[in-house]
């Protein structure tokens, strides 16, 4: 600083040693002239440099570097590096909150941030889909304006955040959530938000389970138990005898399909790894084809579609309990004269085995659970079809072992199509 | 200055919360819809006990909500946007309240038929279909409303039509039913109602989306070419 007071002051004394002895041996008003002319080219410079600094200060700049001239040399420098400091910093932490953000997109459960007033902050691409947000336009809308289900606001009301809130999506047709909230920093709150719909639907299976096996089984022998009671109590003549015991016959005999069911049931799921035998896919379906025929008792027209091409590797029994469900299932809910399509295609890309019907079809909303031990669409038709409630879960299982999956198309009153897809390592002798 | 400021900061907080208060009631709205629905496709009648019960805090909702938009209006002497937003909100909760009324009614219909022992399925697979195209409907205007989103609004003005042609759909395939096998009138009759019902929610969903049109934009487009489409 006083370098450059020194510094104007020396110029001031310069211009004024110049101009006195002009003044004295000339004439005074010379003098003033030559002195006013150096100030003013003092001040000229002055304001060329106060141009400069004022041009760049308006649009600061750091890819031209920033010099000033004499005494403003230092002041325009020391500027400039603090810009360009200020820069780097800003590009270094605008990097470092990138990188924040990313792993927070990166997370596979969904997040939201909420400020004091439990508006949007932040939320990633997950807590997007799952909630139906979006983020471009919702930053600053309040949370529970676009979820807007009770018990979430209830629960963001309520403010007792020490357990989650299970919540089931009405974006999302069936998902379930668990929603957690965690407060942080000086008055915000994380949103955490986990997909349990597959835990849900397997507790909810568990508990099921028991309940219905237990059920399917106390029905028979209910009934067993009544006719028990009733021959032993009464004397009855040899007709009645003769109708009693078919009928309890009958109910031993749907007990023990249930029995025989959930142990291929248990079998499957827990024996080793599938044989990799070869299976001969066209005769298999011949079987399944004559086995349809027998069962269908000339009610329907059975059709086949295959090329006879491609075999399968994987286990015979298995198979041919998945494929002879599905078959029978075609069967029992496709009313007489209806028409069931076998179809067999295999190519290198893989194979699909598929039973076609023109049956009473099955709405939507059963689809996801049809795989479900003793799952029924409706309780009192599959019974009287004679079905035990496993067949699916027999095929899901059976199916799964040899990396196959279940694709299930359905048109209530039009019918439906099951076909077991199969990946291309399973598929040989095209 | 300041107490300008401060004024008008503590007014946009009066209007964030008579919005959030509306979507509350519409978030209520939604879900007595959507249990409606349910209980017509599961034969879960239990869950309409608390349909019939939302339905008492949607009106006490409603009454307060109109309570602050008179108080606003009074006290605030809102101008431009912000007497469009408060309006197009005293409008949009008599839509929401009437919606939420029809669920009732859904819900009431459901009982009668699974009480008096029958099942709708057999004929009614499309009112199911129905009503969640009209479901749709409440949240996309709702969604609308929250975003202000005027091209979401005039898609669910357009999809009301497609709501109402199903309607008539269903009503033609229930009067062929009635006449083929006269014991399901009157079943058929209630599913109709039901029918209507949800139809009437399409139509609050459209009157929904008009006022958030109202709201953005400034224009009224009830009854316009715009809102027959």
């Amino acid at each position: 600083m006083a370098a450059q007071k020194v510094r104007a002051l020396l110029l001031t004394v310069l211009s004024a040693s110049i101009a006195l002895p002009i003044g004295y041996f000339v004439a005074p008003s010379t003098g003033w002239a030559v002195f006013s002319v150096s100030l003013g080219l003092q001040l000229a410079f002055q304001f060329r440099q106060f141009a400069h600094l004022d041009r760049w200060s308006r649009s600061p700049a750091v890819d031209v570097n920033l010099e000033g001239e004499g005494e403003w040399d230092g002041v325009f420098g020391r500027l400039y590096r603090h810009e360009k400091d200020l820069r780097a910093e800003i590009a270094r932490r605008d990097e470092e909150i990138s990188h924040l953000l990313a792993a927070g997109q990166a997370l596979t459960d969904g997040v939201v941030l909420l400020d004091r007033l439990s508006q949007i902050q932040f939320c990633n691409s997950m807590a997007e889909s799952q909630l139906g947000l979006v983020v471009r336009t919702d930053r600053g809308q309040h949370i529970a304006n676009l979820v807007r289900q009770p018990e979430f606001v209830a629960y963001l009301d309520l403010a007792d955040f020490s357990r989650p809130l299970t919540l089931r999506s009405e974006r999302r047709d069936g998902r379930v959530y668990s929603i957690h909230v965690i407060p942080y920093g000086n008055d915000r709150r994380l949103m955490q938000i986990k997909d349990i719909t597959h835990t849900d639907r397997l507790d909810r299976m568990r508990r099921d389970f028991v309940a219905n096996v237990s059920h399917e089984l106390r029905t028979p022998l209910t009934v067993l138990a009544g006719f028990v009671e009733t021959m032993q109590e009464i004397e009855l003549d040899a007709e009645e005898q003769v109708r009693y015991l078919a009928m309890m016959g009958e109910q031993s005999k749907r007990m023990l399909s249930i029995v025989q069911d959930l142990l291929t049931l248990s079998s499957i799921e827990s024996a080793p790894p599938p044989a990799n035998d070869v299976v001969d896919m066209a005769n298999m379906i011949d079987k399944l084809r004559r086995d349809a025929e027998a069962l269908s008792a000339g009610r329907h027209v059975i059709e086949l579609e295959s090329d006879g091409l491609g075999d399968l590797r994987g286990s015979e029994s298995d198979l041919a309990s998945a494929f002879g469900n599905l078959v029978s299932n075609a069967i029992r809910y496709t009313p007489a004269g209806g028409t069931i399509r076998l179809i067999w295609r295999a190519s290198v890309q893989g194979a699909e085995f598929a039973v076609q019907d023109t049956g009473i079809g099955i709405d939507s909303i059963h689809l996801p659970r049809l795989t479900e031990r003793f799952y029924r669409v409706d309780r009192g038709r599959s019974r009287d079809a004679g079905g035990t409630g496993l067949g699916l879960a027999i095929v899901k299982h059976a199916l799964n072992r040899h990396q196959a999956i279940l694709d299930v198309r359905s048109t209530v009153g039009a019918g439906s199509r099951f076909a077991a897809r199969f990946p291309a390592n399973r598929v040989l002798g095209l | 200055m300041n107490e300008t400021q401060h004024l008008s900061s503590q007014f946009d907080e009066e209007l964030n919360r008579l919005r959030t208060h509306v979507l509350q009631m519409g978030g209520l709205v939604e879900t007595q819809i959507s249990l409606a629905i349910e209980a017509y496709s599961t034969a879960e009648i239990s869950s309409i006990k608390s349909i019939i019960d939302a339905d008492r805090k949607v009106n006490d909702l409603e009454k307060a909500i109109d309570d602050d938009c008179a108080h606003i209006i009074a006290k605030r002497q809102p101008t431009a946007s912000d007497l469009r937003l408060v309006l197009g909100i005293s409008k949009i909760v008599t839509d929401l309240e009437r919606a939420g009324d029809e669920a009732k009614k859904i819900a009431k219909g459901v009982r009668r038929i699974y009480e008096s022992g029958q099942m709708p399925m057999q004929y009614g697979v499309g009112v199911r279909h129905l009503a969640e195209a009209a479901l749709a409907l409440i949240r996309q205007s709702l969604d609308a409303f929250v975003r202000l989103d005027v091209e979401l609004a005039r898609n669910v003005i357009q999809a009301d039509s497609e709501v109402d042609t199903e309607f008539k759909s269903i009503i033609r395939q229930l009067i062929t039913h009635m006449m083929e096998d006269p014991r399901t009138i009157t079943t058929s009759i209630e599913i109709i109602s039901i029918a209507r019902a949800i139809e009437r929610i399409g139509d609050h969903a459209k009157n929904l989306s008009e006022q958030v049109v109202f709201v953005a934009e400034g224009r009224d487009i009830r009854h316009s070419k715009e809102s027959a489409a």
